[in-house]
């Protein structure tokens, strides 16, 4: 199991936990205190990543924000982006 | 003559059942045509409230909380851990309209007014507090309130905690505190960063003192009357099944 913390400058922390199978991601859990509406947006992200290759993260979180309308607060899209990729280099 | 807004005053009850009734009120507000409500209340037993995306395991500590009789939840807004202690904190919660004319749409925007009343009052008490981004409220530049928000049937719910006199002690033996947010010397650390009513005025402020202090803030910030009243008959059937979902291990644990 892969799992990185990360601390927002001046605010959140979130936390990223997945394993590898092959080029997949698998088991993606992404946890924390910053606020995310509506909060089950959060299960749809990480059914997103699960099962796509980690180099496809990046496209795969961006992509995921604009198809869904989905408002964040304290926390911006890409610090997922990089949570999820700090689990992976763990 | 001016806008009157519901106030549920100070209950005293268990963490599912409060954290039902913030919800209830919510999905109640557009529906039922209820009142935009203000709630002041305590937990019983003292509890700790975890944010919607918080990971339970890595919060709080479990054993402890069961040694002490400490209950769980899992809140429906995002945010941090927070320990409710029955004998040293007061929580509030507001639900309005997202489309009333006092409820900036802007969220930030909306977390700086109710937090405004917030400090409001415990400017009452003569607490100099001012909101901090991103969702706290801070004195002498430690935090005495932390604030959560969520969005949902058209609606704005904010829950927030004013610290009284917390047993930081008790706080500390419940929650599990990152070692990225908080290094060594853990309670030191920590009484840098918290503080609440009694340590910052330096005198025991009673609940009744905290409670009309904190309606004021809202009356004067909203221009409103708060107004007593209590939960619709609507609203104590949500209450109930709510309560079902809070009490769930499922809810709780679910991540």
């Amino acid at each position: 199991m892969k799992r990185a913390e990360y601390k927002i400058p001046g605010g959140k922390l979130l936390s990223a936990e997945l394993a590898v199978e092959g080029e997949r991601m698998v088991g993606v859990k992404i946890t924390g205190d910053f606020f995310m509406h509506p909060e089950t947006s959060i299960i749809e992200l990480e059914k997103a990543l699960e099962g796509t290759p980690a180099a496809d993260l990046e496209g795969t979180v961006n992509g995921f924000f604009r198809e869904n309308d989905v408002t964040l607060f304290g926390i911006h899209v890409e610090d997922f982006v990089k949570v999820v990729k700090m689990a992976l280099e763990s | 003559m001016k806008e009157t807004w519901r106030l549920i005053d100070m209950r005293i009850e268990d963490a599912p059942t409060q954290m039902a009734i913030d919800e209830a009120i919510a999905m109640a507000r557009l529906k039922e045509n209820t009142p935009n409500t203000v709630r002041l209340y305590r937990w019983s037993p003292s509890a700790v409230s975890i944010g919607y995306f918080q990971s339970i395991e890595k919060e709080v500590n479990l054993p402890a909380c069961e040694e002490h009789g400490v209950d769980v939840i899992r809140r429906i807004t995002g945010g941090g851990a927070v320990y409710h202690d029955y004998n040293g904190e007061i929580t509030y919660s507001l639900v309005a309209p997202e489309a009333d004319p006092k409820m900036p749409a802007d969220i930030l925007a909306s977390y700086e007014l109710i937090c405004g009343a917030i400090a409001n009052g415990l400017a009452q008490l003569g607490v100099d507090a001012e909101f901090k981004p991103v969702n706290d409220i801070v004195a002498g530049g430690k935090k005495i309130s932390g604030n959560a928000q969520t969005r949902r049937h058209g609606v704005v719910l904010q829950h927030g905690t004013v610290l009284v006199d917390t047993d930081i002690r008790r706080m500390f033996q419940v929650l599990r505190v990152s070692d990225a947010k908080i290094s060594d010397k853990l309670i030191k650390a920590v009484e840098d960063r918290v503080t609440n009513l009694r340590r910052y005025l330096g005198r025991q402020v009673g609940f009744d003192e905290a409670r009309a202090a904190l309606i004021k803030g809202f009356e004067d910030t909203f221009d409103i009357a708060l107004q007593p009243g209590e939960l619709t008959a609507a609203e104590n059937r949500l209450v109930k099944q709510l309560h079902e979902k809070y009490s769930s291990r499922e809810w709780v644990f679910q991540r």
